[in-house]
């Protein structure tokens, strides 16, 4: 491999972590804060790719779409956790099971109503061309992904550390009884989670769906990357879906390009030596159990 | 995580059998049920005049759904514009979901042949079902049309039946993965006078054959395959793929994909400046078929590839169907729909042929071997020994007419028949 093919190759790894990142975002967050693991974020992340779908071929603008889809789908999430999720509080099981029907019946609805074709997102205009980056053309789509990400990951640590919205999280994650005690509403903090937790998933389908296209199937293809890089990056962490993202990416690309026979096998193996290392992943909190 | 036990309350055991009720209610629905006074008149009348139970294997979830749908589609209006009969007898099509299991397949296929002892058996979108349904079938002797999957080993004569083998009770009305792949490489070797090609297939079962059936043809025609590249089935990212094609010097790239993987691939090679930096993008039809080319459009401009088929074919017999099936449905049929078409074609034939009857296994087989009919893809038989369909290849170029890009035919090979053995 040339030092320039290896560049390229190292910008597809990074643009590839940082799709990965802004997927697994929302999963973390709620798993962090309400201590669920959300089966449906692959169903949330399907929604969010028709929404946008149908936006883009009604308007023809992507930018539209990539508004339009995270407020429908994180309105969704915001009903959802209220009427359902709220019920089964604290017990785990029955909530996996409840994520895992809930993402049936999303993703079902969505056969239903658009269809079980492929499909597939256009580039947005001005975003469909190669630029030359060291060397070689590289697709601006491509650079958009990871300054998207490098945004996404900036606004998230700020309102993290700085805000009072972050304030609550941290304190949720840490000790959401505690929170609740001190006289926090914690029913509207977790609803509001779990609202921008789809919102986020939404986003991951908005700007994925150019690239890996939109169709039946894509919601499980999604959850299963969401919670590898969760599980290696650590659950319930901001800093360790970006240090998932951008471990996994990479690795899953050069993985792909060097030995594709052993690609997928070498995600896993990732995954099984960080598990034997750090059990909580890369950047997990260590959880103390109630 | 708490641990706390699952307790189950009556409560809870109603709603989860309520929802499990409701599940199986909204299961695949596509089971037509059986017309109860049809059956009843039929049974009465003569044996020939019996109801024709055809069993259909199809997937309607998962990835594949829309392939089922298409042939679900496709058949649904043949038996329409024949009134639901077939060389007189009343037909009943029992429509199973495969859902891209080779087990669920099983459990499907046993189904047909011990509950609904169906008189012919059709469908099966993958070859992994259809080479794990094989033997059931041969030994079951049931009437079996494949009416998608091209694994070559399924009308092949293959040492130790492994992974498949022909049968004499299974006929293909599709194609073999060497038909579309095999005459496309000695096509650009001989007649396009192409020295050079490297092969991108997906990793599967099917693109590894196809490659190998493309270099075999290629090689002997007096090219050269430079190198292969194989991408996962369903890779998410086409991207790092393509960079390393347009870091090799080959500029013909060979490649076999279909439906989301070919959407992916050619946005990828668009984005990558692939088309002017030289590369020419070449392969099996399904790289450019209407389910990828609605979502491409101009980017596939340029592609060449051989099928048996093009919406775009001139010939009464396509237009005819074309215009059927976009009245009825509002859709342009697709290259399974045509599968399908033919498939269900071949049984009427074979039907009238022996009056009706399928009692006499090896009367309706020999007559299902005999026919020969003008299918919207041209000429069509079913070859003796292998139970494969002799048919045509169309080279086909992707190009933009009024606006639109269709596959455009640009060349022809004719009567391609498989070899009905491996090839080396």
């Amino acid at each position: 491999m040339t030092p320039e093919v290896a560049v390229q190759q190292a910008l597809n790894g990074i643009s590839f972590g940082a799709l990965l990142f802004i997927l697994a975002a929302g999963l973390s967050l709620i798993f962090g804060m309400m201590d669920v693991v959300n089966l449906a974020h692959g169903a949330f992340y399907m929604l969010g790719a028709y929404v946008a779908l149908a936006v883009v071929q009604r308007t023809g603008q992507f930018w539209l779409a990539l508004i339009v889809a995270p407020l429908a789908v994180g309105a969704l999430g915001l009903v959802l956790e209220p009427l359902l999720l709220r019920r089964l509080r604290g017990r785990h099981l029955d909530q996996v099971l409840l994520t895992i029907g809930l993402s049936l019946v999303i993703v079902d609805v969505i056969g239903l109503v658009a269809g079980r074709e492929i499909r597939s997102l256009p580039f947005p205009a001005g975003l469909d061309r190669s630029v030359p980056v060291l060397g070689g053309d590289y697709p601006v789509y491509r650079l958009f992904v990871i300054g998207f990400g490098i945004l996404l990951a900036a606004l998230f640590s700020y309102v993290h550390r700085r805000s009072q919205l972050g304030a609550l999280i941290r304190a949720g994650v840490d000790d959401a009884p505690m929170l609740a005690a001190l006289g926090v509403d914690i029913d509207r903090v977790f609803a509001a989670t779990f609202g921008v937790g789809a919102a986020l998933a939404a986003i991951a389908g908005v700007v994925a769906a150019p690239v890996f296209g939109v169709f039946p199937g894509m919601d499980v293809d999604a959850l299963i990357y969401s919670l590898i890089v969760v599980v290696v990056g650590g659950l319930g962490t901001l800093s360790g879906a970006m240090a998932g993202g951008m471990l996994v990416g990479p690795a899953d690309t050069f993985g792909k390009v060097l030995f594709p026979q052993f690609a997928l096998a070498l995600i896993f193996a990732i995954v099984a030596f960080v598990l034997l290392l750090r059990p909580t992943g890369l950047l997990g909190r260590v959880r103390i159990t109630r | 995580m708490s641990d706390r036990p699952i307790r189950l309350t009556r409560r809870k055991l109603l709603i989860a059998s309520g929802a499990a009720a409701v599940a199986a209610a909204c299961g695949p629905a596509a089971t037509p049920s059986p017309s109860a006074s049809s059956a009843a008149t039929a049974s009465a009348a003569a044996t020939a005049g019996k109801a024709l139970k055809i069993g259909q294997l199809l997937p309607f979830t998962k990835v594949y759904a829309e392939l089922g749908n298409s042939m679900k589609r496709s058949t649904d209006l043949y038996l329409k514009q024949k009134g639901n009969k077939l060389a007189n007898r009343p037909v009943t099509v029992i429509y199973e979901d495969e859902a891209n299991d080779p087990t669920v397949g099983a459990q499907k296929t046993q189904k047909f042949i011990e509950q609904d002892n169906v008189d012919v058996m059709m469908g099966i979108v993958a070859t992994p079902i259809a080479y794990a349904v094989r033997n059931a079938i041969d030994s079951a002797k049931m009437i079996f049309i494949e009416t998608n999957a091209g694994g070559n080993a399924l009308t092949r004569d293959i040492a130790n039946c492994t992974p498949a083998c022909k049968s004499k009770y299974i006929f293909r009305s599709s194609f073999s993965s060497w038909q579309i792949s095999s005459p496309i490489g000695d096509y650009f070797a001989t007649k396009r006078g192409v020295k050079e090609a490297f092969t991108f297939v997906a990793d599967y079962g099917f693109g590894t054959e196809s490659a190998a059936d493309f270099t075999n043809a290629f090689t002997k025609g007096g090219g050269k395959v430079t190198g292969s590249l194989k991408a996962p089935l369903g890779t998410a990212d086409f991207l790092p793929f393509v960079t390393q094609l347009k870091n090799q010097p080959t500029k013909d790239i060979y490649s076999f994909f279909s439906g989301t993987d070919a959407i992916n691939y050619i946005k990828a090679w668009n984005q990558l400046g692939m088309p002017a930096a030289g590369y020419k993008m070449n392969g099996a039809g399904f790289l450019t078929e209407q389910d990828v080319l609605k979502e491409v459009k101009e980017q596939a401009v340029g592609a060449v590839t051989s099928l048996f088929w093009a919406v775009t074919l001139d010939n009464a017999e396509n237009k005819a169907f074309v215009d059927a099936y976009q009245k009825e449905y509002n859709l342009l049929p697709d290259v399974f729909a045509v599968q399908a078409w033919d498939g269900i074609t071949a049984v009427d034939l074979a039907l009238q042929a022996t009056k009706g009857d399928t009692s006499n296994k090896d009367a309706f087989i020999a007559a299902l071997e005999g026919v020969k009919f003008k299918s919207p893809r041209g000429d069509f038989e079913f070859d003796k020994t292998t139970h494969n369909p002799i048919q045509d290849m169309y080279i086909r170029e992707v190009k933009v007419q009024n606006g639109a890009a269709v596959n455009t035919i640009v060349d022809k090979i004719a009567r391609v028949t498989d070899p009905g053995k491996p090839t080396t």
